[in-house]
């Protein structure tokens, strides 16, 4: 069996006493699992994801980091989220440091590297996204895909337990998801374990090794890809397939 | 005198003026990129605190403020350091600096936005961590061409300060006035003098911070 590395119980996020963003999700991630979480926008994802870093303080539930219990109090939450990776879906690189200092910037002043190691570890994380030749430019003079793969490899140099990905290429057009797709699948590769929230079902059919469909805050349905591909059984779930399929094969034929 | 000697004369008062408004101005940093975080970032008491601060140092006129510090707790009242002309003068101005620049920083920190402040935390650095390597670089960049005409605001404020019997370039300009009658020359060189000690500095900064702002994209 293999080990647990995040898990939350009965996760509530309830804002301002009455908007429910986040109702009752218990979920389990496994080392080297690949999860992929979609449904429409509004229905609560990125909450979750923000929740499970604790960027987001939960309303009610428990959320774990291999066993630790995140949601107790006086826990170091700082040390924590140095073991989760975080991607954003609107890009957010440091603008007044270079790629590798955007990268470097965590290694140094969080898990206290000493400079050496840190710049050699951050130029391992670029090289991973075939980010290596671009170390020293700005984040204004790289494109958006070049951006999203120098954020993954900001997020991948930890070394992190889980690497949580909140749509990283819906801020992108198609050639340069193509290129954050490609580092994806590569990482994916190698084992790493991820949350992400897309709705790039192709990759999702690829790499997943479960699908979940996510509505009104909650977890409507939960299958292996091909389930979702084949014969999902909520309505909700086929319809948002239908529609999501209806789309990726427009973009293919323009 | 010919007007050579006046003019090195007068130049005699520029390491006073200039003394003057470099320390205000760093006075006024230190006092003012904590208040501006304290404002931004604290609770409502302080927020208030910080308020009537800086109304007190942005509306009361830095004479009034250079008089009552030094005739009155300096002079009158035998308050340490305040017996100093040149330390009230230097004091006072940069109080009012610090309100000045505390809005500055403000405007800067908020031209940030708060999604830098989330990916520093998603990173695990701590929030001071995220002030110091994330938002205080950013800041100073978007707040390099306010602090360029602050820079230029103390140099013209310290002029007040002759008021007090400091002898800086204004005092040494008037006493030349005093003593060779001479009411033209004199003020005609000073006004020129605080032009050279303030627009290529202040249209420096402001290009600098343009530029930067414009390529790193902030």
């Amino acid at each position: 069996m293999k080990e647990v590395v995040m898990e939350c119980r009965n996760l509530w996020k309830i804002y301002d006493g009455k908007i429910i963003a986040v109702k009752d999700v218990s979920l389990q991630i496994h080392e080297k699992d690949i999860k992929v979480i979609f449904g429409p926008s509004g229905s609560g994802k990125s909450t979750l994801l923000r929740c499970l870093s604790m960027l987001t303080p939960p309303t009610k539930g428990e959320v774990f980091l291999r066993g630790e219990c995140l949601t107790k109090q006086g826990i170091d939450l700082n040390k924590a989220r140095a073991r989760i990776g975080f991607v954003f879906q609107h890009i957010w690189l440091f603008p007044h440091l270079t790629a590798l200092g955007n990268v470097e910037l965590a290694l140094r002043h969080v898990l206290k590297m000493p400079k050496k190691e840190a710049r050699e570890k951050a130029l391992e994380a670029l090289r991973v996204v075939k980010m290596e030749k671009w170390a020293n430019y700005y984040p204004a003079q790289l494109s958006g895909g070049q951006q999203q793969r120098v954020g993954i490899a900001r997020a991948l140099a930890k070394n992190p337990d889980i690497i949580l990905l909140d749509e990283p290429t819906s801020a992108l057009d198609p050639e340069l998801t193509g290129e954050v797709i490609d580092t994806l699948r590569s990482l994916a590769k190698q084992g790493t374990t991820m949350l992400i929230v897309t709705h790039e079902m192709p990759f999702a059919r690829e790499v997943a090794d479960e699908m979940i469909f996510f509505d009104q805050g909650t977890i409507v349905e939960r299958g292996i890809p091909e389930h979702f591909f084949t014969k999902p059984s909520s309505d909700r779930a086929k319809k948002f397939m239908e529609r999501l399929i209806e789309k990726t094969a427009g973009e293919q034929n323009v | 005198m010919t007007p050579i000697e006046e003019l090195l004369y007068i130049l005699e008062g520029v390491p006073i003026t200039l003394a003057i408004s470099i320390f205000s101005f760093l006075f006024g940093l230190i006092l003012g990129i904590p208040l501006a975080f304290l404002r931004e970032y604290m609770g409502k008491s302080l927020r208030i605190l910080v308020d009537i601060y800086e109304k007190i140092f942005r509306t009361v006129p830095e004479l009034v403020l250079m008089l009552f510090f030094y005739v009155g707790l300096g002079l009158s009242l035998g308050i340490g350091l305040f017996k100093d002309a040149f330390f009230s003068a230097t004091f006072v101005l940069g109080l009012r600096s610090g309100a000045n620049q505390s809005q500055i920083f403000r405007g800067a920190i908020r031209g940030i936005g708060e999604t830098q402040m989330l990916v520093a935390r998603s990173l695990g650095l701590s929030r001071l961590q995220a002030i110091f390597y994330v938002i205080i670089p950013q800041t100073f960049i978007i707040a390099t061409p306010g602090l360029g005409s602050e820079y230029a605001l103390l140099v013209k404020d310290s002029a007040y300060s002759f008021i007090l019997g400091v002898i800086d370039m204004m005092k040494k300009a008037d006493i030349i006035r005093k003593t060779t009658l001479d009411m033209v020359f004199p003020y005609i060189t000073t006004a020129i003098l605080y032009i050279i000690l303030t627009f290529p500095i202040a249209t420096y900064l402001d290009k600098w911070g343009s530029r930067k702002k414009k390529q790193l994209g902030i």
